[in-house]
C-alpha cells in the first residue's frame, strides 16, 4: 500500500497501527510522583485517570523524550518516544533520591500499544472493542478486560489507543482490522503517522526533535513550568533569558525539500529545513523550518530553498495545513456509513 | 529585509501581542506573554481552553478586530492556534495575513 492511501485513510476513514516505536514504562511507589516530576518538564498536575502530555529534556534544555504521563491511582504509567526503554528507564532511576522507594517497570516487551486514527476511529473502535469508547475525552483513559483505553493522537483527527498483553495483541489487530472493512480501514505505518503529524504541527521527536534547540525554539512552552525544578530547566531558563534567534516555521513550496536544506532570504541564508515531506491532500511540498526570529512569522512569500535537488521557491503559512474531517465529525451525530448525506468541508481551504 | 515586509510584520507581531494579552487578562491562560508561542493550540492540549473560552474569545475578536463569523464550525477551525487567530485579526483589519 502507499503512504498516500495510508495517509488518505488516516484523513477520511480511519487507520490501525502499531505503536512498537512508544516505550511504555510504570513507575509506582511512594517517591514515583516525585521522580516523574523531577524528570518531566510540565506541572504534573494530572488526575486518576487523566494522561498529560510533556516532555524529557536534557540537562542542556534538549528534548530527550516526548512523554504521555498517565495517572492510575497511586501508579504512573509513560508513554514515551524517542530513546529505548533501557535508555529512559536509566535517566529515570539516575533522579530517584537516595533511599526513595521507586519501581521503575519496563512494560514493553509485554504489552503492546495498538492504535486507531481517523475522523471515524470511534466508530470502528466502538464496533469493535466497546461503544463506551465514543464518551472517552481527550487524554483520558480507562480499564476493560485486560486493555487500557486511552484517547490522544497526533494526527490531527480523533485518536485512541490500547494497551495490551503482547499475547492478546495480535488477535485484537486482526479483529480490528477486519471490523475496520465496513469503515474502509486501512493498517497504516509509522511512515503514514508522522507524515500527519507533520500536516497537522505535532511535534515529532525523530524528526524537528533531532535539532540542537530547546522547547522554547520548537514552539512547546506550553509543556514547560518554569516555576518548578526539573532535568533541563537550568538551561532552558538561561536560554529564555539570552532570548533566543530562531524559531520553528512551517512552509510550503513548489518542489522536493529536504532536511538538511538552506532556507534562503534576500540573498541570505536565514535557516534550515528539519522535517520535510510531500502531501498528496495538499498537492505541494509541507516542510518545518528553524527560521531567523524576525523570519519565523506565516505570510512570507518568495523564500528559496536550496538543497541536492535544486532551488525551489517557498512561502511561510501558519499550520495546521488542514481543515481536519474530525472537526466536522460528530459521534453523537454521524457515521461512515451515512457520511455521503453529510457533505464535509473540503480539507485544504486555500 | 524589504520595508514593505518589515511594517507588515511589525504589524503582525502587534496583534499577536494585544491576542497574548487577551488570553492572558481575560481568558485566565496563567502565562507570561513570552511563554504564548505563536503556533501553539488553543484547546485540548496547548493552552487548555474549552468550549466555554472558545466562545468568549470569538466575542473578544469580534469587539478587539472586528472579525465576522460564519458558522460554528468555521470559528472553531479558524480558532486552532495563537497564529490562527492572528490570521483573523489581520484579514478582518483588511491586510494580508
Amino acid at each position: 500500500m502507499t503512504l498516500a492511501a495510508e495517509v488518505g485513510a488516516l484523513r477520511t476513514s480511519a487507520g490501525v497501527s502499531r505503536h512498537d516505536h512508544v516505550r511504555l514504562l510504570r513507575v509506582t511507589g511512594d517517591g514515583a510522583f516525585d521522580v516523574i516530576d523531577r524528570v518531566t518538564s510540565a506541572q504534573l498536575r494530572v488526575r486518576d485517570g487523566q494522561l498529560l502530555h510533556t516532555l524529557m529534556l536534557t540537562d542542556e534544555g534538549h528534548p530527550m523524550a516526548d512523554v504521555y504521563v498517565g495517572r492510575d491511582d497511586e501508579e504512573f504509567f509513560l508513554l514515551a518516544e524517542g530513546p529505548e526503554a533501557v535508555e529512559l528507564t536509566a535517566h529515570i532511576r539516575s533522579h530517584v533520591p537516595a533511599g526513595a522507594d521507586v519501581i521503575i517497570e519496563d512494560r514493553s516487551s509485554t504489552h503492546a500499544i495498538l492504535a486507531v486514527d481517523g475522523p471515524y476511529a470511534w466508530e470502528l473502535l466502538g464496533a469493535a472493542v466497546d461503544p463506551e469508547i465514543i464518551g472517552l475525552p481527550y487524554l483520558t483513559f480507562y480499564h476493560r478486560e485486560g486493555m487500557t483505553v486511552f484517547r490522544a493522537g497526533k494526527t490531527g483527527e480523533y485518536g485512541y489507543s490500547m494497551i495490551v498483553p503482547r499475547a492478546d495483541s495480535h488477535a485484537l489487530h486482526a479483529r480490528l482490522l477486519k471490523a475496520g472493512a465496513l469503515y474502509d480501514a486501512r493498517e497504516v505505518s509509522l511512515d503514514a503517522l508522522d507524515h500527519c503529524a507533520l500536516e497537522n504541527w505535532f511535534f515529532n521527536i525523530r524528526r524537528e526533535g533531532r535539532a540542537p534547540v530547546t522547547p522554547i525554539e520548537l514552539q512547546l512552552q506550553w509543556r514547560v513550568n518554569y516555576g518548578k525544578g526539573f532535568v533541563g530547566a537550568e538551561a532552558l531558563r538561561s536560554r529564555r533569558a539570552e532570548r533566543p534567534s530562531e524559531r520553528l516555521t512551517t512552509l510550503v513550496a513548489d518542489g522536493p525539500i529536504g532536511i538538511g536544506d538552506a532556507v534562503r532570504a534576500e540573498d541570505a541564508r536565514i535557516g534550515s529545513i528539519v522535517n520535510a515531506a510531500y502531501s498528496d491532500i495538499r498537492g505541494e511540498w509541507v516542510a518545518l523550518a528553524l527560521l531567523e526570529l524576525r523570519w519565523a512569522s506565516p505570510g512570507i512569500a518568495g523564500l528559496t530553498i536550496v538543497g541536492a535537488a535544486g532551488e525551489v521557491t517557498a512561502r511561510t503559512v501558519t499550520p495546521p495545513l488542514l481543515m481536519n474531517r474530525s472537526l466536522s465529525v460528530s459521534p453523537q451525530l454521524h457515521s461512515y456509513l451515512t457520511r455521503h448525506d453529510h457533505p464535509a468541508p473540503p480539507l485544504v481551504r486555500r | 529585509m524589504r520595508a514593505e515586509l518589515s511594517t507588515r510584520l511589525a504589524e503582525r507581531h502587534a496583534i499577536l501581542e494585544v491576542v497574548r494579552r487577551l488570553l492572558i487578562d481575560h481568558l485566565g491562560v496563567k502565562r507570561d506573554p513570552d511563554e504564548i508561542d505563536p503556533d501553539v493550540p488553543l484547546f485540548g492540549s496547548g493552552l487548555g481552553l474549552d468550549s466555554i473560552d472558545a466562545v468568549e474569545l470569538a466575542l473578544l475578536l469580534e469587539e478587539h478586530f472586528g472579525v465576522k463569523w460564519q458558522d460554528d464550525i468555521s470559528a472553531r477551525a479558524s480558532m486552532r492556534t495563537v497564529n490562527c487567530v492572528v490570521d483573523l485579526a489581520v484579514v478582518a483589519r483588511g491586510a494580508a495575513p
